[in-house]
Order: structure tokens, then C-alpha cells, then sequence
């Protein structure tokens, strides 16, 4: 197992955002987390990163390497390409003094030619366009070769290419290097493309768990709804 | 019926008193926060060491890039100092003191003091702006999630790069500053600077530059590291980059103040 999450509860101050959830993810597969905004879905992902601890639960992963793609790719804007995706192996100290320059050059155009990058090395972030930042953040996160991958939105603010370019790569890590990933995202094109389990949020909790196919077939209100996009239905947005 | 409370509460007077209670506990919650990343960046040297290719990157910064705009401010308060002092001293018969007093009042004030405000508004600004900018980006969540701690890989440099590189601005000003005073001196007062530079090393002490120096070491270290906090805790977006620049750069111009008070009491009382 690598991913168990087991009644985790979070709050921030009075609101309780994350409300007594369970679930997990094994290792090579897909969990897609879905809901509308600020249902707590990527405070899930902050959560399980460790970003921010949480208030009662428990959190087990498997010994290794959390990576995470962040929604705007939070690439270190001051550092060119090859310094962002060589950074943990440059700035750890388990790391940095395994490699030598030439190792880090290698390793960097490997990454690279994983998301069809090749040569863009000495280029900065702000030279790049939205779908090419957002794949360079992918070569940056796998760089450690890390177990357990977490998707904040991978696809929001793509075209529909570079969506189906960024879904193409989740499926190719979950075979390549066989860890455990969660996607969040609001996007049916990503779920059905990508994910072998769905858990749907609201209110901090899961309201749906099922296959992305179970999830189309709109069995429960919830799956309608989200589905459907209507406005009526179990779950109302929040001012 | 307007009750006593109600109109107490209502008062300019309450207004202000719970502005400034307001104030203060903002003040002390930062202090704390300051305090916590400073012993959190200790923790880190101890533990990781010094990246010396970063440090030397950001002494540059702290440095060079802040230079002219400290020399310039430095420079023309002492042209503003001498202009009033050499004019009195002169009349008075004491055109052999200026050199000293002027010597005095920028090692011991003008030179460190003046400096420290230039940096705030330089380095210190752009340190707050760009660490708020990395937190509100989820860079910093980046660094993190990449297991390199934050605090240790921003702070650690830029705090260093200050405590390194104040003391040297603060001495190429003060001399800058001393150059200038004697300038000034002989356009407004007609002093010669044979007058004005022999006794100028009547006011140079040992004291007075080896505290010079501390105090520089202090308002440079302090400078950073209360910039990088307010940065670093920065929260929003557009907005919080300004309101975590304000606050970095307003409480760095008070702690200057503070810090300037207690070497004050400590060596010249």
C-alpha cells in the first residue's frame, strides 16, 4: 500500500475542511480526487505532502519520495531549467554530493526527453509557455525517483493538446515508474483518461467512490450533478 | 441613553490607545515569528552547513547592487551635516574641530545609521517582495515538497550575505561620507582641507569602529532576517507581496532604531 489515508480531520481555525475522510491508492495506480471549489481537494494533497499537518488522523505512505505538481507549476522563477529540475539532486544533502555536474547535465536531458523537451536547459521559466512550464514542473517532480506523486490540477488553464499531452505523461509515469499518484482535478477529460479510481468531495467529505465509468453512469445525485454541471442538486457552492 | 462604556468606546482617545494595543501585539507576534525563523535557520547551519556559491551570489546583491544608492544618501547627509555645523564652527573659532566632529558623527551615527535605512529600502524591500512572491507562487511549497528546507536554503544566505556584507558598505560610506563632509566644508565655509583632514583622525577611535562595525554586523543580519520573515509568512496575492514588503521594511526601520538605542546604552553611556 503505498498511499493510506485513515480518518484525517483538518481544520483552519473554526472550519472544518477536511471532515473524517479515509482512502488509498496502491502502488501504480491512478486515484483521481473530484469535487467543485474549495471542497478541500488539493488540502488533501497538501496534507499527504506535508505541507501543512493536519489535526487528527492518520497519514501512512510508503518509504520514499513524495513529488508534487503543483496547479501553476511553481517553478523557482529566478533559475533556469536545467537548475529547476537538477535542484533536490543539487540542494539535498542525501543527494547533492552524489552526482557529479556531467551526471546532473545527463539526468536533466533524460528528464527532458521524457516530456518532449529536448534543449531547453539554459531557458528560463518565463521563456516557456504555460503547457511547457507545467512539463518541465513534471521532470522536476520524478527527478528523485519518488514512490508517491501528487497532481494539483495538472490540467487547468491548458488547451485541449496540452491537456491530453499532460494526461498522456500521468499514464506513462503510473507504468514507467509504478508509484502511486493522486490527480486533482475538475476536468472529465483528465478523470476518464488517467485515473482508475474516482473519490468525489464535498463539504470535507467523500460523497462518492467508485470507477471513472461508475462515475459517468450518474447513479447517485452527487455523481449526477458533478457529471452534469447542474446547479441543482446535494451539493450547493459556497458564497 | 449613550452609556459610559459606549461613549468611552467611541472616544478618539480609545481609538487610538486600542490602534496602538493593536500595534503592538502585530509587533510582538512578528518578533516571535522573526525569533523562530532565526533559531530555524541556526538549526539548518548546523545541520546542512553553508552553500557558499549562494552566499556569494546574494553578498553580491547585498553589496554591489546596493551600493550607489547607500554612498549617495550617506554622501549627501553629510553634506547636508557639514553645511550647517562647518558655518557655526567657524564663527565660533573651531574650524579645527570639523574634521573630528564629522569624523565622530559618521562612525558613530550617520555612516551606520543612514546606511541601514538605504538597505531597507533596497535589499530589504526586494528580499520581502521576493520571498512573498516565491509563497504566494507556491515556490516555497516547492522547495519543500523537493525535501530542501525553505528556511534554510532562503534564509541562510541572505541573512549571512547581510551580517558579511553591511560592515564593508557601512565603512566605504562612512569614508564616502567623512570625503564629502570636508568637500562641503570648503565650498560653504571656505575650510581648507589640510584644515579639515588633519583633524579628522582626532575623532577616529578604536572604540568607535569596532562598534561601528558590530552595529553594522547587527543592522545588516537584522535587516534580512526580519525581510525574509515577513516574505516568507506572506499570504494572498498581489496584496499580500505589498503588505509583507510595508511591514518588512517598517519594521526593519524600527528595529534599526531599537538596535541603535541599546549600542547607545551599551558603549556611550
Amino acid at each position: 500500500m503505498s498511499i493510506e489515508v485513515k480518518n484525517l480531520i483538518k481544520s483552519f481555525e473554526d472550519k472544518v475542511v477536511i471532515n473524517d475522510i479515509s482512502f488509498n491508492v496502491n502502488d501504480g495506480e491512478v486515484l483521481a480526487i473530484v469535487g467543485f471549489s474549495g471542497s478541500g481537494k488539493s488540502t488533501v494533497l497538501k496534507l499527504i505532502s506535508g505541507l501543512i499537518p493536519y489535526d487528527n488522523g492518520e497519514i501512512i505512505t510508503s518509504e520514499g519520495d513524495i513529488a508534487m505538481v503543483f496547479q501553476y507549476s511553481a517553478l523557482f522563477d529566478s533559475l533556469n531549467v536545467f537548475e529547476n529540475i537538477s535542484f533536490a539532486l543539487r540542494e539535498r544533502k542525501d543527494l547533492r554530493k552524489l552526482y557529479t555536474e556531467e551526471q546532473l547535465h545527463e539526468i536533466v536531458a533524460q528528464k527532458l526527453e521524457l516530456v518532449g523537451l529536448q534543449g531547453i536547459e539554459n531557458k528560463y521559466p518565463s521563456e516557456l509557455s504555460g503547457g511547457m512550464q507545467k512539463r518541465v514542473s513534471f521532470a522536476r517532480a520524478i527527478v528523485t525517483k519518488p514512490n508517491t506523486i501528487l497532481y494539483d490540477e495538472p490540467t487547468a488553464g491548458l488547451d485541449p493538446m496540452s491537456s491530453t499531452l499532460i494526461e498522456d505523461y500521468i499514464v506513462s509515469l503510473k507504468h514507467e515508474i509504478n508509484a502511486a499518484s493522486i490527480v486533482v482535478t475538475h476536468q472529465m477529460s483528465t478523470i476518464t483518461r488517467t485515473a482508475d479510481r474516482v473519490i468525489m468531495l464535498y463539504d470535507g467529505k467523500i460523497v462518492f467512490e467508485g470507477t471513472p465509468d461508475e462515475l459517468l453512469r450518474q447513479d447517485t445525485p452527487y455523481t449526477k450533478q458533478f457529471v452534469t454541471a447542474s446547479l441543482e442538486g446535494p451539493m450547493q457552492m459556497k458564497a | 441613553m449613550v452609556t459610559f462604556a459606549q461613549y468611552l468606546r467611541r472616544s478618539a482617545t480609545y481609538k487610538v490607545f486600542s490602534a496602538i494595543v493593536s500595534d503592538m501585539v502585530v509587533f510582538m507576534s512578528t518578533m516571535g515569528q522573526i525569533a523562530q525563523m532565526g533559531l530555524r535557520m541556526l538549526k539548518r547551519i548546523m545541520i546542512d552547513g553553508i552553500q557558499f556559491k549562494e552566499l556569494f551570489v546574494q553578498c553580491e546583491r547585498f553589496g554591489i547592487s546596493s551600493l550607489p544608492i547607500t554612498l549617495s544618501i550617506v554622501g549627501m547627509t553629510s553634506i547636508i551635516v557639514s553645511s550647517q555645523v562647518a558655518n557655526e564652527m567657524v564663527k565660533q573659532g573651531g574650524s579645527g574641530l570639523i574634521g573630528m566632529l564629522m569624523t565622530i558623527l559618521t562612525v558613530r551615527e550617520v555612516g551606520v545609521i543612514m546606511s541601514g535605512f538605504a538597505i531597507t529600502s533596497m535589499i530589504g524591500s526586494s528580499l520581502a517582495s521576493e520571498l512573498a512572491t516565491m509563497r504566494v507562487t507556491e515556490q516555497v511549497d516547492a522547495i519543500d515538497v523537493l525535501g530542501v528546507d525553505s528556511v534554510g536554503y532562503l534564509f541562510t544566505p541572505r541573512v549571512l550575505s547581510g551580517i558579511l556584507m553591511m560592515p564593508v558598505i557601512v565603512i566605504i560610506a562612512s569614508v564616502f561620507g567623512i570625503i564629502l563632509g570636508g568637500v562641503a566644508s570648503n565650498i560653504f565655509s571656505g575650510l581648507s582641507y589640510r584644515a579639515y583632514f588633519t583633524s579628522v583622525w582626532l575623532g577616529l577611535f578604536m572604540k568607535d569602529l569596532w562598534v561601528c562595525l558590530a552595529k553594522a554586523a547587527v543592522f545588516g543580519g537584522t535587516i534580512a532576517l526580519i525581510s525574509c520573515t515577513c516574505g516568507y509568512f506572506a499570504k494572498g496575492g498581489a496584496k499580500g507581496v505589498g503588505l509583507a514588503t510595508t511591514k518588512a521594511v517598517v519594521w526593519s526601520f524600527i528595529s534599526i532604531v531599537i538596535w541603535d538605542m541599546i549600542f547607545a546604552m551599551l558603549f556611550f553611556f
